[in-house]
């Protein structure tokens, strides 16, 4: 029942957040869309929308300055925001853990036990760290791969293997976390997050329990200071 | 088809270049001048425009004597090729010949041949098309595989007057360069032949006066091994995984759609 009336919108990210993981998503594909036919020619009929295999490659390295621009722009209009996610996926407790246990079973559409969450699940935690994984390996072997000629040989031979890792990776999360925003009945609900920067009070609970009870406790503490504060003027003014 | 192949005996060559001459000749290559670099070589190495060169080696002899060390320079058509292997397009193959080819048709000039290369051989030649706009194709030898087509020597070897360059059958070549080997070894206590067996062989063997490392080849050359991890064990193991987590993902959509419930409806309401 608790789903009916605890339809209260809690804000959830911040416009920067939202801006920038949209900004990464974008250039996520396009830099999967240019780059596939140079993973494999099966995926040559790619280079037609660019206008070429030289386009493409131009697409390519354009788009890979554009991902690493939210970082930027995150730095400059929200640093609090990305601290806080910085801080956060690094941050690691057994709740963490046991929610990872238990993700296959909800995945497949049980529900499993795991104790609240914090503003960022488990999974949440893992998936960021698996794409600033990725995006690091991807940013510094394609660098080198831009420009060989100011880098040993050897180094320009490792980072294509590199490169390799981190797109193959990165594509096999992504899937995973396109399907949990958007497809998966428990957690699709999520997404408001990402776009309006809201989701509805009964899904903080249920899904990110602690960080639900931190902000009780804050809205608890607030209106105890006005209340004080309303008690103390009465005081005043008798 | 008997396999035949090219045998470079350098303790042959005299340093005349015809060779050099015959490869632009016959390819059509464009000049592709250099600046004088201090020494009688006439290009540092091979490029796209310049499919061989002969190296001047200055080289000092065992009694402090002084002598040029020859060597006809151009790709050795790697039976184990690491251009072909770094090709993303499927563009370098081997031919009937044994030759390495670049299909220009399915070249687009990403240059990952260039930097996988051991031998420092393939690079990327720039043209421009009808608009003006630039563009790059894979080149080197080609072992002239059109003039093989046609039962002719490839150029290079045609125009070779001192018996330095050979193209023949397999078996009579290596017996050959054998012979050649016990001949030398007087002069050169330390030649060899060159038929790097980390490659398993190659189409061009060279008979080489001095230790490969003294004309600038690797003397043990093999596959990059980032190459073979890269191709043989990550690109299976990317395409795994994404089937992996695209199969896990479709089990995902069947079993949540089976599961729907009253429960799950009422959920559904409450996304306003």
């Amino acid at each position: 029942m608790s789903r009916r009336t605890k339809t209260r919108p809690i804000q959830r990210f911040s416009r920067q957040i939202i801006i920038s993981h949209w900004w990464n998503a974008t250039a996520f594909f396009i830099l999967y869309l240019s780059g596939l036919p140079l993973y494999t020619e099966w995926f040559d009929f790619l280079y037609v929308f660019f206008g070429g295999p030289e386009n493409a490659r131009l697409v390519h390295r354009v788009f890979a300055v554009v991902i690493c621009l939210p970082i930027v722009f995150m730095l400059l209009f929200d640093r609090k925001g990305f601290f806080h996610w910085i801080k956060s996926i690094f941050t690691w407790s057994k709740r963490d853990i046991q929610f990872l246990l238990a993700f296959p079973k909800e995945f497949f559409g049980r529900n499993p036990k795991y104790p609240p969450q914090d503003f960022y699940n488990g999974g949440e935690k893992l998936n960021s760290l698996l794409q600033i994984l990725c995006i690091g390996m991807l940013v510094i072997s394609g660098f080198i791969m831009w420009l060989p000629d100011f880098f040993p040989q050897f180094l320009v031979r490792w980072a294509f293997p590199m490169h390799n890792i981190g797109f193959g990776l990165a594509a096999a999360v992504v899937v995973g976390h396109i399907y949990l925003s958007i497809g998966h009945p428990n957690s699709r609900v999520s997404m408001q997050g990402m776009t309006k920067g809201y989701v509805p009070e009964w899904y903080a609970e249920e899904h990110h329990g602690k960080w639900y009870e931190e902000l009780k406790e804050q809205e608890r503490k607030k209106q105890g200071a006005e209340t004080q504060d309303a008690q103390g003027k009465q005081a005043v003014s008798q | 088809m008997p396999e035949y192949i090219k045998f470079v005996d350098v303790t042959k060559c005299d340093g005349c270049r015809a060779c050099m001459v015959a490869c632009k000749n016959w390819n059509d290559l464009p000049v592709a001048t250099e600046e004088y670099s201090g020494s009688i070589q006439s290009h540092e190495k091979v490029n796209a425009y310049t499919w061989n060169v002969i190296t001047y080696t200055e080289h000092e002899t065992a009694d402090g004597g002084f002598e040029w060390l020859f060597r006809h320079q151009s790709c050795l058509h790697c039976v184990e090729a690491a251009c072909e292997k770094a090709c993303p397009e499927d563009a370098i193959s081997h031919t009937e010949f044994g030759s390495v080819v670049v299909d220009h048709d399915k070249c687009v000039g990403c240059g990952y041949c260039v930097q996988n290369c051991i031998f420092d051989v393939i690079e990327l030649a720039t043209y421009k098309d009808k608009n003006g706009k630039e563009y790059r194709k894979a080149q080197k030898c080609t072992l002239c595989t059109d003039r093989l087509e046609q039962g002719l020597l490839p150029a290079c070897v045609r125009a070779c007057h001192s018996g330095c360059l050979q193209y023949g059958k397999k078996e009579e070549i290596l017996a050959e360069a054998e012979k050649r080997l016990e001949k030398v070894k007087e002069r050169f206590p330390n030649a060899n032949i060159y038929n790097p067996p980390g490659i398993n062989g190659s189409a061009t063997v060279y008979l080489l006066a001095e230790k490969p490392s003294v004309y600038g080849l690797p003397e043990d050359p093999k596959l990059p091994a980032s190459l073979t991890l890269w191709k043989d064990y990550l690109r299976p193991a990317s395409k795994a995984l994404m089937g992996v987590t695209l199969t896990a993902v479709l089990g995902a959509v069947i079993a949540n759609a089976r599961n729907k419930g009253p429960e799950e409806q009422e959920g559904g309401q409450d996304n306003q």
